[in-house]
């Protein structure tokens, strides 16, 4: 990971920008964009048809720069992404003014769309995933993939890889109250089988070694985004490996008398020092999560968070992954909300925070060659996404800032120039 | 208290030869303390406390019970395991004991050694079902239902009674997914206690999840419909499979069946029909009415039948848009009619009389077109059954009636006397949106906003948001000269459209566009103008009609909506797909903020060919 910030960073400092074309397509990314979140999927299709992107960084909040075509043009109009034709003249000085060493704004160039892939499994399960709603509205392609193609070694195949809500403890989401319905039945024996089919004999089991394969991945330089309880299971599962944190409801044995001396902070991404709930009826895995806000803040016109602001000339991860057109994000509650600060390793970096609290919203950080990003909450546009409701309909919500910091992370790995896996 | 009573339980239970004397009082308050540390989580403490009471009264059953569970508590599986085979050693009939520790050596993750353990049980007793089903109780625990399944499917073969454990061998099938399986398990619980049908369909519900699964299960209930024809609960669970798989018409049949058995008087087949219907299935839906009536035509569900079929032949003609079709084209409403008269011959004294008459007449009116029969029929139920709700909409229908024949005056007074008795509800409100209208067609514009600025609070329902229209239309459209002679053309024009004077509508929307060619009504007007030319099937002078409006008014709230409206006559009409999408494109470009921009891009794609 070390080897592509250094060439991102020399890419945004030293590369000499795309010679302007006769033409060229500004696509604003401030309040006067129509649809933020097609936006990136214009992008992507650009990318996938050869196209070149710049992504300037705090230019208008994020705004991308492409050569013009009747057939872009043709598909942002279709897509009804707003666009802005710029003369030569005025797309050299619009580069001029975004490298300029006075503006805190940089130059990205985009050049390979990413493999994407969405780890989730076959089943309809009744909640939605916003990185699904969010890939699918901006027209982005994904495959999905699970435990079985996971352990095959399939991960390689990727640059991006996404987890939602999913649960690495092997505890179903820990919905105990739902044991008798029939998405649930269907979802353990799933497990289970899948557990036998890879030569497990415990659905926890096999999860720990799902989630040791992702973070070999993230290592030979993969790209990890988590959202919701995909965050911290992902960790309290490395961090658990090789001692049973799981109660009888779950796995039909007891955890481990020893459970909580055998955590090996150590093996963990993210976080550290954390103590898993070992209550089977409690619908919280770990004290990672500090839950949702306090009651007399947990309303949605008063519940909100707000993003850092890095330097885009230094920190160019970073302001990747928090360009958008407003600073502050209303809150959203999911399994997992925020991240207690507490329990965060000291290298990670801490994008967004839920402000007077010691809560982390958002947060990336490396891991060999690689790098993840942790977002707490379940859907940006649903405060409180419960079991059974129907999924959001992002045709409501085009401008959604909580969902642009999504498909902010899609655009990440395009801006690498190749394949860095040792 | 509560360990004094395990006591006395241990005392009644005739499986542990324990006496009273065996436990003192200090061994209570021990064990007191044990229990309490268990609570706590402490089961280092617990351990020794417990095995010391166990070895000082080793015949103690709930020492025993609890040191095995804190041994677990703590994945000690071998000190587990060997306090089992102690207590084994000292009891009659060991098999108890085998059991658990069959599934002790499963937890400790010597599976061989666990599946050899439970299969010595079943040998040491291979005639007896509750050794089958101990054994299968411990592997449910651990959950390997595969395992489960075979031990009892061994203990039927070993005991030679093919229907022993039905109802757990169905929910282990079940929960493995093999619905096949379970479905011919709860075929022979069904076979011998018809009345547990609603048990099963409640069991199987919860794991028809999907057609694959569901299809498996239908070959052992056909079969056991062939075998045993006479058993109805048979039969429904056939149907039931059918439905779910949307297979109507061998449900039909089925029913069909059940109902010439059972001699349930066409009952079984309605309650089906409707089944059929609400699924979209109507061929199937209409056979199963029709049935009822020809063989049932004196049974209760027969005019319930022949109503049902008339609703039903309405909602297929609605599918169909059967009211944008041709007279000769318009089938089911055809035979909606034909059903309901038929009705009235039939069942003339039924209490469905007043609903059914209700419906002939709307539909004589705003489909049929026939008003003469529609305002003798509705008239009918004004006049028979006063105060009944197919009275008030039959009120309703003959007001608009009334402005479709230009009795102006006699519609306000219907609507007026609806609104006085109703004063609030849908039909309340239609009213009063009616008689806003009614002011407008006859030029008292002030009246018209007074009303429907009455009825603005509403703003979710359509009949507000049509108010909310008559009121913006009639405040930007006044003048300019006092009379408001350009909006009283308009209003004209829309009432003759209303009355389905279509030529005479174009003809004062020209008078209209010639003599006030600057007024602000004349973007409504010219677009009004666009739209019944279509209706006239003058496709080419409407599509110019539409196109004119952005030309000339470029800032209307029309533009966008005549370029769709273009764009939608070259895709259907003319059949021009590219003209159609160079349309919709100019849409995009012309109006990007425009409500009808995702439809134009749907559209766009429709037309590319793209998969959307």
């Amino acid at each position: 990971m070390r080897a592509l910030v250094t060439w991102i960073t020399l890419s945004v400092v030293l590369s000499v920008p795309r010679i302007a074309s006769s033409q060229d397509l500004l696509v604003p990314m401030d309040n006067s964009q129509t649809d933020h979140l097609k936006a990136y999927g214009i992008v992507y299709w650009a990318l996938e048809r050869t196209v070149e992107v710049d992504w300037l960084l705090n230019y208008r909040g994020g705004s991308f720069l492409m050569p013009s075509s009747g057939e872009v043009i043709s598909e942002l109009r279709v897509r009804g992404v707003s666009y802005e034709s710029l003369s030569a003249s005025a797309a050299a000085r619009t580069m001029a003014e975004v490298q300029s060493e006075d503006a805190n704004t940089s130059v990205v160039r985009l050049e390979k769309p990413p493999e994407i892939a969405v780890y989730a499994p076959d089943q309809t399960l009744p909640w939605d995933d916003a990185v699904l709603l969010a890939l699918t509205y901006a027209e982005v392609p994904y495959e999905m993939i699970y435990d079985e193609e996971v352990l095959a070694g399939d991960l390689g195949r990727y640059d991006w890889l996404h987890l939602h809500h999913e649960d690495f403890t092997g505890q179903y989401g820990k919905f105990f109250n739902y044991r008798s319905t029939a998405w649930y039945i269907e979802q353990q024996r799933e497990a289970e089988l899948a557990a036998r089919r890879a030569g497990f004999r415990k659905v926890p089991d096999m999860k720990a070694a799902v989630a040791e394969e992702i973070k070999a991945y993230v290592g030979e330089g993969g790209f990890l985004f988590a959202m919701c309880s995909g965050t911290d299971t992902f960790d309290i599962a490395l961090a658990a490996s090789g001692t049973d944190i799981v109660p009888a409801e779950y796995d039909n044995d007891p955890i481990d008398p020893d459970a909580l001396s055998n955590l090996d902070f150590s093996k963990t991404l993210a976080f550290e020092n954390f103590r898993p709930i070992f209550n089977a009826r409690e619908y919280e895995h770990s004290n990672i999560d500090s839950g949702p806000p306090p009651p007399q803040l947990r309303n949605p016109a008063v519940d909100y968070f707000t993003l850092f602001e890095f330097s885009a000339k230094y920190d160019p991860v970073p302001t990747m992954l928090t360009q958008n057109h407003v600073a502050t994000i209303k809150g959203f509650i999911g399994q997992t909300t925020n991240f207690r600060k507490s329990v965060i390793k000291p290298n990670v970096v801490i994008l967004a925070e839920a402000p007077g609290r010691d809560e982390v919203r958002y947060l990336n950080g490396t891991y060999g060659q690689g790098t993840f990003t942790f977002y707490g909450g379940h859907d940006p546009e649903d405060y409180q996404h419960f079991v059974g409701e129907e999924p959001t309909d992002l045709s409501l919500h085009k401008h959604s800032p909580g969902y642009r910091l999504i498909l902010n992370n899609i655009l990440f790995p395009a801006a690498k120039k190749k394949k860095q896996k040792t | 208290m509560r360990h004094v009573l395990i006591f006395i339980f241990l005392l009644a239970c005739p499986t542990h030869s324990i006496t009273a004397q065996d436990v003192d009082n200090s061994e209570v308050e021990r064990f007191q303390l044990a229990e309490s540390l268990l609570q706590a989580g402490q089961f280092d403490r617990a351990i020794p406390m417990l095995k010391e009471l166990l070895a000082s009264s080793p015949g103690t059953h709930v020492f025993y019970e609890r040191l095995r569970q804190a041994y677990e508590e703590v994945k000690r599986y071998d000190e587990a395991i060997a306090l089992v085979e102690d207590q084994m050693s000292r009891a009659s009939s060991p098999e108890v004991f085998l059991v658990e520790k069959g599934r002790l050596q499963f937890l400790a993750g010597m599976e061989t050694n666990a599946r050899a353990t439970w299969d010595s049980v079943l040998a040491r007793q291979p005639a007896s079902p509750s050794v089958y089903l101990m054994v299968y109780r411990s592997l449910l625990q651990v959950r390997l239902f595969d395992i489960a399944i075979e031990v009892l499917e061994k203990g039927r073969r070993k005991i030679g009674n093919a229907d022993l454990f039905q109802t757990d061998l169905a929910q282990l099938y079940a929960l493995t997914s093999r619905l096949d399986k379970a479905v011919e398990e709860y075929l022979g619980l069904l076979e011998g206690n018809p009345g547990q049908l609603s048990f099963v369909k409640s069991r199987l519900g919860p794991y028809m999840t999907d057609s694959s699964s569901i299809q498996s299960a239908v070959p052992p209930v056909e079969s056991a419909v062939a075998r045993d024809p006479l058993n109805r609960s048979y039969r429904e669970l056939l149907s039931m499979l059918y439905v779910e798989l949307e297979r109507y018409e061998d449900a039909y049949q089925v029913v069909q069946a059940i109902d010439r058995l059972e001699k349930e008087e066409g009952a079984m087949l309605f309650s089906f029909a409707q089944t059929a219907a609400d699924g979209g299935a109507w061929n199937v839906a209409v056979n199963a009415f029709e049935e009822v009536l020809r063989r049932y035509p004196s049974s209760p569900a027969s005019p319930d039948a022949l109503r049902g079929l008339g609703v039903m032949q309405e909602m297929w003609a609605t599918e169909l848009d059967e009211r944008m079709k041709p007279d000769s084209s318009r089938i089911h409403y055809s035979a909606a009619l034909a059903t309901y008269e038929r009705f009235m011959i039939d069942y003339p004294q039924h209490t469905h009389v007043p609903d059914v008459l209700t419906r002939m007449g709307r539909l004589q009116q705003d489909v049929l077109g026939d008003l003469e029969s529609a305002e003798r029929i509705l008239s009918e139920v004004t006049a028979r059954y006063p105060g009944t709700r197919a009275a008030d909409e039959a009120a309703f229908s003959l007001g608009k009636l009334a402005i479709m024949t230009d009795r102006l005056t006699d519609a306000r007074i219907r609507f007026t006397r609806l609104v006085t008795r109703l004063r609030t509800g849908d039909l309340a409100d239609a009213s009063r949106l009616e008689l806003a209208q009614l002011h407008f067609y006859q030029g008292q514009f002030d009246a018209a906003v007074a009303l429907a600025e009455a009825m603005q609070e509403n703003s979710f329902s359509d009949v507000s948001n049509d108010a909310i229209g008559l009121k913006v239309l009639i405040n930007e459209s006044k003048g300019p000269d006092s009379l408001n002679t350009a909006l009283r053309r308009f209003a004209r024009a829309e009432l003759e459209r209303r009355q389905r004077n279509t030529d005479h509508a174009v003809m004062t929307l020209n008078f209209l566009i010639d003599e006030f060619g600057d007024h602000p009504i004349i973007d409504n007007a010219r677009f009004l103008r666009a739209g019944l030319l279509a209706d006239l099937g003058q496709t080419d002078d409407a599509m110019q009609a539409y196109l004119e409006i952005p030309l000339i008014h470029p800032m209307s709230f029309f533009g966008d909506r005549s370029l769709f409206q273009a764009a939608v006559l070259a895709r259907d009409h003319v059949g021009d797909p590219d003209r159609a999408i160079e349309l919709f494109e100019r849409l995009l470009t012309d109006y990007p903020r425009s409500l009808l921009t995702s439809d134009a891009r749907m559209a766009i794609r429709v037309l590319r060919g793209e998969q959307v």
